[in-house]
């Protein structure tokens, strides 16, 4: 299909920008090893002091660090270096080529830049989740494992619009190329269940930024917690939260049309 | 009867600009309310251009070509008009008439910096779904053309600017588009840059039949390659027709610049007009027609005592200034 | 020389103020991670009664203070001075007859901060409502020793940026060096947690390290919690590390700079 076609390109692409920086990559894997230490040790130290925490104990907390890490990785790869290439086209106006692509350029702007060796934390992130659900010792049955795939699909969905829509601003508040900050700032809070917040706090990450729609709902999902009517709720919310953005991105192009030279 | 490609009605672009002065007391004051002037980029433009003419749009800087252009590629709605280019609407953009044109500006990229330009050449074959077999033939053609080959391998950002410029125009003629709008296609080139560039576009013209539309502000550009100008200023059609009739129509002149050897006391109006320029101080400059110039020089040489002279053509502004005077 | 400054404040002041938008988000941005640990930690203190001794209202207490602390204590040199290497208007800077990094940056950094303000005191003031910390142990003695602790956190981190920013003027892998610093930040100045639910190790090592006068020292000062000899401790470490970096500073600077010069923009 073109688009595949398209995407591999663009893969090649990518691939070819990250041998050209080796050692940044090198360094890069470093750097992720040490914060991964780190993050281990924080869990550590709050283990330390208690055994459960929002309700749940280290070993789904441990599982959760993978999931959080799995859409982390992902806000990363595709994300930042996206949301810098784009700000940079509506900056010095090779955003117009883009528009004249015979592709659609939501799609464009999401796969320009994919930060390759990240797919290695991907792996990572897998394997927490794998650790985290041997720890517990619990059993988990196909249908949990399909659930989980299914709205952690859904919840990267959920994010990704949300990105295209904080994107998508700038095409009408130029100035404010700091769009993405918020929706990384409030990702840091998908390390933890959003059981241990405040409800206003709650309230913020599932349904304003839905964070938590990323993160504690997968896992939910894979311990068994969730009805069927939830899961197809957040799995239509996935869906409606896609077409939400393509609508916005289309408005912001016109906007770009109408009113830049 | 040739087919009509680009057909241009009443075409015209308004802009509403905030209105802001400097100081910490004005950027409080427009955050509670905002002004706005009307910008008129472009107004009431008409034109029709047949399928494989090289027009030039001719102009001083801000004069709205490159906003007209815009148009034309579908990269801004007009405020008022229509434009109709190989039958479409440029700004509905749809897919089949993008796989059809290119745009090509001469201050912007489009190639990826830090990557050869074959990996980009790559991904717009994958983009147009060209088949292998035709994009290699039309690589040819270009490598032919261009001298690509030994370019490709090699990042964009260590190719000079004329070497790059090369690969931007090529990537954009990839997919054989009908029609080309080309932006400042030659700036910041040296003149064999430059020169190469044109004879590449007369060229490519010559082979495919593409409707080449050519925006500048160096006259060279224009006369080298277009049969036909436009001169667009303050937003307005000043002339749409042959060049031959356009330097009929302005007088040509050129400018003299002479240094003399004494400071005070010079009148030159004997010689010609009087010019003021606020850039030499050294020189005194004036203006003479072409015919004119051998004369006035030799009178000048014999009488003044010169220490330097220069003979040039006047800046393109003063050229279209004089002739379309409102 | 006042003038210069005057001037440079007016001109940094505009440029914020165009970019408020910017400063609102990354208000947000800043704020977002102690609260986050404030839930943690008090859900943590409320569930096992204490940790380590400290109740659930100390940790609020700690982390609406860090809210405090950090926001004079921290800079953002990495943000503007690599950009400026790297792009070559730096250029323009070093050819005028004030440091770069002294009046400028530092001007960028006050106003930035001065932007922020404007957008923190009301945001905090909320936060006190909802977590309703109990200052209890606050001094105005402590409050008093907190200031020369809060200008030589912020000058010490200040100069120490500058120096690991300065970084940019040999290699633009400036920002990995930069992660690697602000991760030894995270560790060692009390930003995640208070200091003493560190492992004992890293609670030695933070001791000597100057990360802690940004955040934790401060903070305690501020509660009144440590001993006179903890106290005199803490500045002498501090004022040692100011020593430190400022020669050192110094000297990455005026390396870097000469580098630069050679090699070009």
């Amino acid at each position: 299909m073109h688009t595949l076609k398209v995407l591999s390109a663009l893969l090649k692409i990518n691939i070819q920008m990250s041998l050209a920086y080796r050692a940044d990559t090198l360094i890069n894997i470093l750097l992720n090893l040490m914060w991964l230490g780190w993050e281990l040790l924080s869990l550590s130290i709050i283990f330390n002091n208690t055994s459960t925490l929002g309700g749940w104990g280290l070993p789904e907390l441990v599982a959760l660090l993978g999931v959080f890490r799995l859409v982390n990785t992902l806000m990363i790869a595709l994300v930042w270096p996206n949301t810098e290439k784009f700000n940079q086209s509506i900056r010095d106006g090779s955003m117009d080529y883009t528009i004249l692509q015979p592709v659609n350029s939501m799609f464009l702007t999401t796969f320009s830049r994919i930060t390759i060796w990240r797919a290695w934390d991907l792996m990572l992130a897998i394997v927490l989740i794998g650790v985290g659900i041997n720890m517990s010792g619990d059993s988990v049955t196909l249908f949990q494992i399909l659930t989980f795939v299914l709205l952690a699909v859904s919840g990267v969905i959920v994010i990704y619009s949300l990105w295209i829509v904080l994107i998508a601003l700038t095409f009408w508040f130029t100035k404010f190329d700091n769009n993405v900050t918020i929706m990384q700032a409030l990702l840091d809070s998908g390390r933890y269940p959003v059981t241990v917040y405040p409800v206003w706090l709650r309230i913020i990450v599932t349904y304003i930024i839905p964070i938590a729609v990323a993160t504690t709902v997968p896992l939910q999902a894979l311990r068994g917690d969730l009805t069927v009517s939830r899961i197809l709720l957040f799995v239509a919310i996935g869906i409606a939260s896609f077409l939400v953005a393509s609508q916005v991105w289309k408005a912001g192009l016109k906007r770009y049309s109408g009113a830049s030279s | 009867m040739s087919q009509e490609t680009i057909i241009v009605e009443n075409l015209s672009k308004t802009y509403q600009v905030p209105e802001r002065e400097g100081g910490f007391g004005a950027a409080v004051k427009s955050f509670f309310k905002r002004t706005y002037t009307d910008v008129k980029a472009v107004q009431q433009v008409n034109f029709r251009i047949t399928q494989g003419e090289v027009v030039g749009f001719l102009g001083p800087n801000g004069a709205g070509k490159t906003t007209t252009l815009k148009m034309l590629a579908g990269l801004l709605h007009p405020t008022g008009g229509t434009a109709n280019v190989l039958g479409f609407t440029p700004w509905q953009l749809k897919t089949d008439y993008l796989r059809s044109m290119t745009l090509v500006m001469g201050q912007r990229n489009r190639l990826a910096w830090d990557i050869p330009a074959a990996d980009s050449f790559l991904l717009a074959q994958a983009i147009y779904r060209l088949p292998d077999d035709e994009y290699k033939k039309t690589y040819k053609e270009l490598d032919e053309l261009l001298e690509l080959e030994p370019l490709m391998k090699k990042p964009v950002r260590n190719l000079s600017l004329g070497e790059r410029m090369k690969c931007e125009i090529a990537a954009g003629l990839l997919h054989r588009p009908k029609v080309l709008f080309l932006d400042e296609p030659t700036i910041g080139l040296d003149i064999t840059g430059q020169a190469r560039i044109r004879e590449f576009l007369r060229e490519y013209n010559k082979r495919t039949g593409a409707t080449i539309l050519l925006t500048s502000h160096y006259m060279a550009d224009v006369t080298a390659l277009c049969e036909r100008i436009i001169i667009i200023h303050h937003g307005q059609l000043k002339y749409d027709g042959s060049i031959t009739d356009l330097s009929r129509r302005i007088a040509p002149f050129k400018l003299i610049g002479v240094q003399l050897g004494y400071s005070n006391g010079h009148d030159l109006s004997r010689y010609g007009e009087p010019v003021q320029n606020e850039e030499d101080a050294e020189k005194h400059y004036i203006q003479v027609k072409a015919e004119d110039v051998t004369r006035v020089t030799s009178r000048m040489l014999s009488e003044l005592p010169i220490h330097d002279i220069t003979i040039a053509d006047p800046p393109i502004e003063d050229v279209i200034e004089r002739a379309f005077n409102e | 020389m006042l003038k210069i400054f005057q001037r440079l404040w007016i001109v940094n002041w505009a440029e914020q103020w165009q970019y408020r938008a910017n400063s609102l988000m990354y208000l947000l941005y800043w704020l977002v991670s102690p609260i986050v640990h404030v839930a943690v930690w008090t859900s943590i203190a409320n569930a096992n009664g204490s940790v380590n001794g400290l109740t659930a209202n100390d940790f609020v207490n700690y982390y609406l203070l860090l809210l405090i602390v950090d926001q004079f204590t921290s800079n953002i040199t990495i943000h503007i001075f690599a950009y400026k290497v790297q792009d070559g208007s730096l250029s323009g800077e070093l050819v005028k007859p004030i440091h770069p990094m002294l009046t400028n940056t530092l001007i960028t950094n006050i106003a930035f901060k001065t932007m922020m303000l404007i957008g923190f005191v009301p945001v905090w003031i909320f936060l006190a409502v909802i977590f309703k910390p109990d200052f209890a142990s606050v001094t105005w003695q402590g409050v008093l020793l907190a200031v020369p602790a809060i200008l030589l956190g912020f000058i010490v981190n200040f100069l120490l940026s500058g120096a690991v920013s300065s970084i940019a003027f040999w290699t633009t892998r400036v920002y990995s060096i930069n992660e690697f610093y602000f991760a030894l930040f995270v560790l060692f100045s009390g930003q995640f947690v208070p200091l003493q639910l560190m492992p004992k190790t890293i609670q030695a090592i933070a001791h000597y390290l100057p990360f802690q006068l940004q955040i934790y020292f401060p903070i305690q000062l501020i509660q009144n919690k440590l001993s006179p000899a903890e106290i005199l401790q803490g500045f002498l470490i501090g004022f040692i590390w100011l020593g430190v970096v400022i020669l050192l500073f110094k000297w990455v600077w005026r390396e870097g700079v000469k580098r630069f010069s050679a090699v070009g923009a």
